[in-house]
């Protein structure tokens, strides 16, 4: 399998760089002082904060995990090796994705501590929207990355693969903003393209079809469009 | 195996590629020589299905690289410019990663790279990391890429650049040995290599094929008469310039005067009156201390057709 020799070869240098262990400490340290700060404050036994504070410092750090996997590629020029390989810029597509969500999935795994310490030491502990806020994370993250990858395979400079990724995010999270200031269906429509509208149902322990279905949409147009650039780079 | 029909490139308004035909049979060698910048790069490119060609066929092993890429992918293994390496592997892990990605069969991707190691002297650095490398190591690590997979045709560019002279020749003699089982295109700037390598010759200058030819056609055109570097040592009193001037179709330019002796060059109308003058020369007590055959060079051949346009401009 071509994918998975992509993946696994994505997923090594990863961890050979600092750049993974530098983001999953970070990203720890600043959720672990937040939920720490918020249970002594408030003494309630949620772990809404966490996952809405965890999903916007994943929204920081993902461009990050993500801005190297096409521009490095291009830069060092080996994209010349995959593209002239028989393997498909789909599958170089896919198996970049797997690997940036492998590597999302452990980050998240290793939150799983504090929904752990919240169900130790309280009574009465409503496990639902840990669930659906978990999954609602994990769909979050594939959103996250498809649109880094999309960004990372338009250019060989990595600083401006993050900064469209992180830009493009960032636009998806605050469309819902606007909302309240149009309160028409413009507005709702707007509503409907925001990515923290969406994943804050999943906090509320609402798992709505729709939803799954907007992110897996969402992610699957991102990739799409990401190998489209990639063929496209040989018409040129 | 390889066959180019009317390929022409152009890169926005820049024409890298000009109605380029041509034919490589199998386990063939065809070096592609020219300056920077004269197309060389773009035309393998084409033929690796990096690029598509603005207009034209290419096709490798019977297969269109345009309409066929994926099967002509199968059957190439290529040499970028820049061997595409990922610095942060070691030899060995990269290697594997070629192989899976090549269809390599796992059951002989651990012997295939051990082979191949093996042949192109990496086996002692196998478990290095790339990064650390000299780059003569990397041209080598990437040339290994190129032949993990058995391809049928290889293509290769600048094979040798930044190897040291060892290296060269050990490259060359492996390129040579590899055309047993391959055919082989690659390109360079370097005109001894292709001389060495090479049974044919495509020269390539701002686009357009100005040569095609085995290097000894080139090498035996390029020269108009038969012409010999000599040194000289007449006898005492022998008027040796009278009897080259009285000898039909010699004649003599470049005279210099050494202490004792005179060197110049002679050309013939046809060589193998050479014996005669040498004859008629020590008969009169002459004693020839050189006598070298001028031939061509490539340089000269390649200066020749590709400089054209420059001479004019310079002058």
């Amino acid at each position: 399998m071509k994918i998975l020799a992509i993946m696994k070869k994505e997923l090594q240098s990863f961890f050979f760089s600092p750049i993974a262990y530098i983001v999953f400490s970070s990203f720890l340290a600043i959720v672990g002082y937040l939920f720490w700060v918020i249970l002594v404050t408030s003494k309630v036994a949620t772990l809404e904060p966490m996952l809405y504070n965890a999903a916007f410092i994943l929204l920081l750090a993902s461009p990050v995990l993500t801005m190297r996997l096409v521009s490095e590629e291009k830069k060092s020029k080996t994209i010349e090796l995959l593209l002239t390989s028989p393997i498909s810029p789909f599958e170089i597509i896919a198996g970049k994705f797997l690997a940036c969500f492998v590597l999302y999935l452990v980050l998240i795994l290793l939150t799983l501590q504090y929904p752990l310490i919240l169900s130790w030491y309280s009574t009465d502990f409503d496990v639902g929207p840990i669930y659906s806020g978990y999954f609602g994370l994990v769909l979050l993250g594939a959103a996250y990355i498809s649109l880094g990858l999309f960004a990372s395979t338009l250019t060989e400079n990595q600083i401006i693969a993050a900064m469209i990724s992180f830009g493009g995010l960032m636009l998806f999270w605050i469309f819902g903003w606007a909302k309240h200031a149009f309160e028409s269906d413009f507005g709702e429509f707007l509503g409907k393209l925001s990515l923290f509208d969406r994943y804050a149902e999943f906090l509320r322990g609402i798992v709505d079809s729709g939803n799954v279905i907007f992110f897996v949409v969402f992610t699957m147009t991102w990739l799409f469009l990401a190998t489209r650039v990639l063929e496209s780079d040989r018409w040129r | 195996m390889i066959e180019m029909q009317g390929i022409t490139k152009y890169y926005d308004n820049f024409r890298a590629l000009n109605n380029i035909s041509l034919k490589v049979e199998k386990g063939e060698i065809l070096g592609l020589l020219g300056p920077n910048g004269a197309g060389k790069t773009t035309a393998m490119r084409i033929l690796t299905c990096f690029l598509p060609a603005t207009s034209g066929t290419a096709s490798v092993a019977g297969f269109d690289v345009f309409e066929d890429s994926l099967e002509v992918r199968r059957r190439i293994g290529y040499l970028p410019e820049t061997p595409p390496l990922y610095p942060e592997m070691t030899v060995k892990s990269y290697l594997n990663f070629i192989g899976e990605i090549r269809e390599l069969p796992a059951r002989h991707r651990l012997e295939r790279i051990g082979y191949v190691a093996e042949r192109i002297g990496l086996t002692e650095n196998i478990g290095r990391v790339i990064g650390t490398l000299s780059k003569g190591y990397r041209q080598r690590v990437g040339l290994a890429q190129a032949l993990l997979h058995n391809p049928e045709v290889l293509i290769l560019d600048e094979p040798t650049v930044g190897l040291d002279p060892n290296q060269i020749i050990e490259i060359r003699g492996l390129i040579k040995d590899l055309a047993k089982d391959h055919t082989i295109v690659l390109s360079t700037h370097i005109l001894p290599e292709v001389s060495m390598t090479c049974s044919r010759v495509v020269i390539i200058s701002e686009g357009d094929i100005v040569a095609v030819d085995s290097v000894t056609n080139l090498e035996k055109n390029a020269t108009a008469s038969p012409a010999w570097k000599i040194i000289l040592k007449p006898a005492v009193g022998q008027n040796w310039r009278e009897t080259i001037d009285k000898f039909d179709g010699a004649s003599i330019c470049d005279i210099k005067e050494l202490t004792d002796a005179f060197e110049f060059t002679l050309k013939l109308s046809r060589s193998e009156r050479f014996d005669d003058l040498f004859g008629q020369m020590t008969g009169g007590g002459a004693m020839f201390r050189e006598i070298s055959p001028i031939r061509a060079t490539l340089e000269d051949i390649f200066l020749k057709l590709t400089s054209t346009e420059e001479g004019k401009e310079a002058a």
